[in-house]
């Protein structure tokens, strides 16, 4: 029975508009890149089945919107998340310095079972471009940053030349599996399939 | 409103617990392989599905639950598969759940697993399933399976280079699919509006605006969808949605989908079909906060061109900007009610695509501005705060964009929209326009760029029609009178010619400001003037024997004209120092006439305008300062003006004043470097004189307060002695130096002395210093040595 549950790992990636959230997903799953800003409306996933120490887990890996006006409906589908990566774009000071808005939402709409040790991995993305000549965050700021909240793990990643995705997304599913995140176990109190059976009346008959 | 809230709870946690009950035996089931049991809870599970009474949100979090059951089903479907189990079968069985709403998430859940296995064709999966799913026609429960089967499908769409891809028109199939799903659910979600009651429109509203990303995912889907190229993008996908989002004649769906369209949707793609996307513009309804989604495109557009000098050409190429100029335009014909906020917003991010995108084609800049000056003319000024705050933002871009004022200045509508603008935003555009000049250090070289600039900024250089200046706070006045006094002082040319009539031009404008900018504007431009004059020192004059050519005669002239203008105000103080100024330039280039007239000028001030005593000391210690710097004058003309400045220095109202003054006069008459000015004698009337005075000082102040008064007056004369001692006056004696100490010494003893620690001190150093002059040796040392301490 347990093999069933620890199958699916359910990764949400986090981070502002553009610094490259569904290009990570994409080179990863489909090893495509397309250098197009396209929006995400709302939360996406794809899964990939990956193999860990001789088992095959599906990972569950939910893309979102970074712009807020397309976050209409709230962000329900962070319950039950394994890990959660936070993207930012090394060519980008803001998208850096939102990172820790980010990790707090992500806490206190998640509000994992404990918070202290709940998986995050660090991307920092896009240092392909222009030979890295643009990049405004350096990796030591982001190491420390990560240092600093509690060793998160760190990749430098291209999502254009693929460069550390597949590396990243090993660390991820590692450390989702890792997560002590079990679902909540659900004990009925009395077993009555007689009145259980009989759905709640509803509005109509569909 | 709170028991709503409370209740929803309420239902929310018995939905949960419901789905949790039902999923434990679905577990259950699923552990020991009994599908049917399996089926029968899941069915159960969904039906928690079936509520009407929670609002998206809270029936969003019970669908995600639901949603992350399904995952294991879809699991356990999957290994039955693998076991052998016909995915037919298992596609028939799920449709006995009796519930429709179970029944189709359990197909969706199956027919993702069914398209896995491959045993039908994609296309023809997909196609069953979403016509089946029109057998819910509610509103929320409807969106929600959709936006399921758009998620469990969104993988397994025949795209190219998909496993799916099935035979010739493979990706058609997937579109097709995409749009007729997105069809259905804004359908679904337009219609929702017109159930329940009106009272709760309101409430419906915003409900609707909640469930909007569900019908936007669709689009977000096409965008996803590889094998969407440009053509069919042109051809068949933005056809089809702008019908739907036109048709559906929605306001919240229009905006929120033509949003969509612009941001799930490459760049490129935009450029190719900017006609088509515009040209739904003006079919929106009327209500569709167009500008905002225009804005957002042309945002877009910018930010692309920025990011790649390849795109730039395919800008050119589609004649983006006349397009969305023409599109702005007929959007704003349409909506006729459209607020001036509207307008300017429109113009003011076309002007920012233009100065990204063809940063060379200055004249499409200057059309925006222009269209949007044909908009507001008939107007009156504006009085929306908003409207004018983007005003400014408008007016702002190119200066951002260039760094250079002159760029503007080329803007032939520039200074006609911030006509538009009142009093207050007109100040406001004003500080940006020279802030930007300071902080690019601008040069502003020519008298016709200056003309425009003070023509921009003139909001700032004098009271526009009528405006009350009771209310300006004084600090802020000051502030951007001195901006105005930088900015002269920035303008400048080499070319004397030129930079004769950049003075004239600058003259002639702030001269408008009236009483109040005068002392602030004056001083810059007669220091730019004389800045002029020393030029033309350096240079030979006349080179070329040009009658009209600038002289430093005629800047004087031109100097005493502007100086005069401050007996309007009136500042005599200001204006006193001012003309001291240019005596002292006349001087320099030997034009005792000007020099004189302007010290002429200066006594004038003094003699009837100054009356403050303070005041005056000030100004005659000025007087007397730049007068002994002066060697331009002859005898005559020194004379008279010597005899004058004494004059009034004896004439000052406090004794103590009256001393320093007249002692400082002796300098009148002994000048180092000059040697027909060494007139011992005159000198030495001027020491005795202050020396008389300073007595009766004390006196006055003996009669007054019964003590005498501080023997500082006398030392401060002592030190003028020792000077002249030192400089060879032969009027000034040993005698006259050792009695003068005798006499401090006495008065110093004597009873009725204030004792006056400073003025000990400065007795001891004084006489220090003479013992220090002896010790030296030499010539000074011999003077020195007999003066008997």
């Amino acid at each position: 029975m347990p093999s069933r549950r620890r199958t699916l790992l359910k990764v949400i990636i986090l981070g502002d508009s553009g610094v490259g959230k569904t290009s990570l997903m994409n080179q990863y799953v489909n090893k495509k890149f397309s250098n197009q800003y396209k929006a995400t409306i709302g939360a996406d996933f794809l899964t990939k089945e990956v193999q860990f120490e001789d088992r095959l887990f599906t990972l569950q890996i939910w893309d979102t919107a970074g712009q807020e006006r397309f976050q209409s409906l709230g962000v329900a589908f962070y319950r039950g998340a394994d890990c959660c990566v936070l993207v930012y774009d090394v060519n980008s000071m803001k998208s850096f310095d939102n990172l820790n808005n980010w990790r707090e939402e992500f806490l206190i709409q998640a509000s994992p079972s404990d918070p202290e040790n709940f998986p995050f991995v660090v991307l920092g993305n896009k240092i392909d471009v222009d030979g890295g000549n643009s990049r405004v965050v350096s990796e030591k700021k982001a190491r420390a940053w990560c240092a600093s909240k509690g060793n998160i793990p760190y990749f430098e990643t291209s999502a254009k030349e693929g460069i550390n995705v597949e590396e990243a997304f090993q660390c991820i599913a590692k450390n989702a599996l890792k997560t002590g995140e079990e679902e909540e176990i659900y004990l009925p109190d009395t077993i009555d399939v007689g009145t259980s059976s009989q759905p709640r009346s509803t509005g109509c008959e569909c | 409103m709170a028991d709503v809230v409370e209740d929803e709870e309420k239902w929310l946690a018995a939905g949960v617990a419901g789905l949790q009950q039902n999923a434990f035996y679905m577990h259950r089931a699923l552990d020991s392989n009994n599908l049917r049991d399996a089926l029968k809870y899941s069915a159960q599970m969904l039906s928690e599905l079936r509520t009407s009474k929670l609002s998206p949100h809270k029936y969003y979090a019970l669908y995600m639950r639901a949603f992350d059951e399904l995952r294991k089903l879809e699991m356990f479907f999957k290994e039955e598969a693998r076991r052998g189990c016909s995915i037919i079968d298992l596609y028939e069985l799920v449709q006995h759940a009796g519930n429709i709403l179970p029944r189709l998430y359990l197909l969706c859940t199956v027919g993702s697993v069914y398209i896995k296995s491959k045993e039908a064709p994609a296309k023809d999966v997909l196609k069953d399933l979403v016509e089946m799913c029109r057998g819910i026609q509610h509103p929320v429960r409807g969106l929600f399976l959709r936006s399921y089967l758009a998620q469990v499908s969104r993988d397994k769409l025949p795209d190219i280079g998909s496993e799916y891809e099935g035979d010739a028109d493979t990706v058609m199939d997937a579109v097709e699919f995409v749009l007729q799903n997105f069809t259905e659910m804004n359908k679904l979600w337009v219609r929702m509006q017109h159930q329940g009651p009106a009272r709760e429109k309101e409430k419906r509203e915003k409900e609707r605006s909640e469930l909007r990303d569900l019908v936007g995912k669709n689009l977000h889907v096409l965008g996803q969808i590889e094998g969407v190229d440009l053509e069919m993008y042109k051809d068949v996908v933005l056809p089809r949605v702008l019908e739907q989002v036109v048709n559906c004649k929605d306001e919240l769906a229009q905006y929120y989908l033509m949003d969509c369209i612009i941001q799930v949707f490459p760049d490129e793609y935009h450029l190719q079909t900017l006609d088509v996307l515009l040209g739904a513009c003006p079919q929106l309804q009327p209500t569709v906060d167009i500008k905002t989604v225009l804005s957002r495109l042309m945002e877009r557009l910018s930010n692309y061109a920025a990011s790649s000098i390849d795109a730039l050409p395919e800008f050119l190429q589609v004649e983006a900007f006349s397009k969305l100029n023409n599109a702005i335009g007929k959007v704003i014909e349409a909506q006729v009610d459209m607020p001036v906020l509207g307008v300017i917003t429109l113009y003011s991010s076309l002007l920012t695509f233009t100065l990204h995108v063809h940063p060379d084609r200055l004249d499409y800049a200057d059309q925006v501005l222009g269209a949007c000056v044909k908009k507001l003319s008939g107007k009156e000024k504006l009085e929306d705060s908003k409207a004018t705050k983007q005003i400014v933002s408008l007016l702002s871009a190119p200066l951002e964009k260039y760094n250079d004022i002159v760029i503007a200045l080329k803007l032939s509508n520039y200074p006609c929209i911030m006509e538009y603008l009142d009093s207050e935003t007109n100040k406001v555009m004003a500080t940006v326009i020279i802030q930007s000049i300071m902080k690019n250090k601008t040069r502003i070289s020519a008298a016709d760029k200056v003309e425009a600039l003070f023509e921009l900024i003139k909001g700032l250089i004098k009271d526009l029609d009528g405006t009350v200046h009771d209310e300006v706070d004084e600090d802020d006045f000051k502030e951007e009178q001195n901006s105005v006094a930088r900015l002269i002082q920035m303008l400048y040319n080499d070319d004397v010619e030129e930079m004769f009539k950049i003075i004239c031009t600058v003259r002639k404008h702030i001269l408008t400001g009236g009483p109040k900018r005068l002392p602030f504007t004056i001083p810059p431009l007669v220091f730019s003037s004389l800045k002029l004059v020393r030029q033309l020192q350096g240079q030979d004059e006349n080179p070329f024997g040009e009658e009209e050519s600038t002289t430093p005669k005629k800047i004087f002239q031109l100097l005493n004209q502007t100086v005069e203008t401050l007996s309007n105000v009136p500042a005599p103080e200001l204006a006193l120092r001012l003309y001291l100024q240019c005596a002292e330039a006349a001087n320099d280039c030997d034009l005792e006439p000007v020099a004189y007239e302007f010290f002429t000028q200066a006594y004038i001030l003094y003699e009837e305008e100054i009356s403050d005593s303070r005041a005056q000391v000030t100004a005659i210690h000025l007087i007397i300062g730049t007068l002994q710097r002066m060697h331009v004058f002859g005898v005559e003309n020194r004379d008279t003006l010597t005899h004058k400045a004494t004059g009034y220095s004896a004439k000052l109202l406090k004794k103590p004043d009256q001393c320093r003054a007249v002692y400082v006069c002796s300098h009148l008459f002994w000048v180092d470097d000059q040697e027909n000015i060494k007139d011992g004698e005159r000198v030495l009337l001027c020491l005795k004189r202050a020396l008389r005075i300073a007595n009766a000082a004390q006196q006055m102040a003996n009669a007054a307060r019964g003590s005498t008064g501080s023997v500082t007056l006398f030392v401060e004369i002592l030190n003028k002695y020792l000077y002249f001692f030192e400089k060879g006056n032969p009027q000034i004696t040993v005698a006259a130096v050792q009695s003068l100490i005798e006499l401090i010494t006495t008065e110093m003893q004597s009873d009725s002395s204030t004792p006056d620690p400073a003025a000990d001190a400065f007795l001891a150093s004084t006489l220090r210093y003479i013992e220090f002059q002896k010790q030296k040796g030499g010539a000074i040392g011999e003077k020195y040595d007999s003066i008997k301490v």
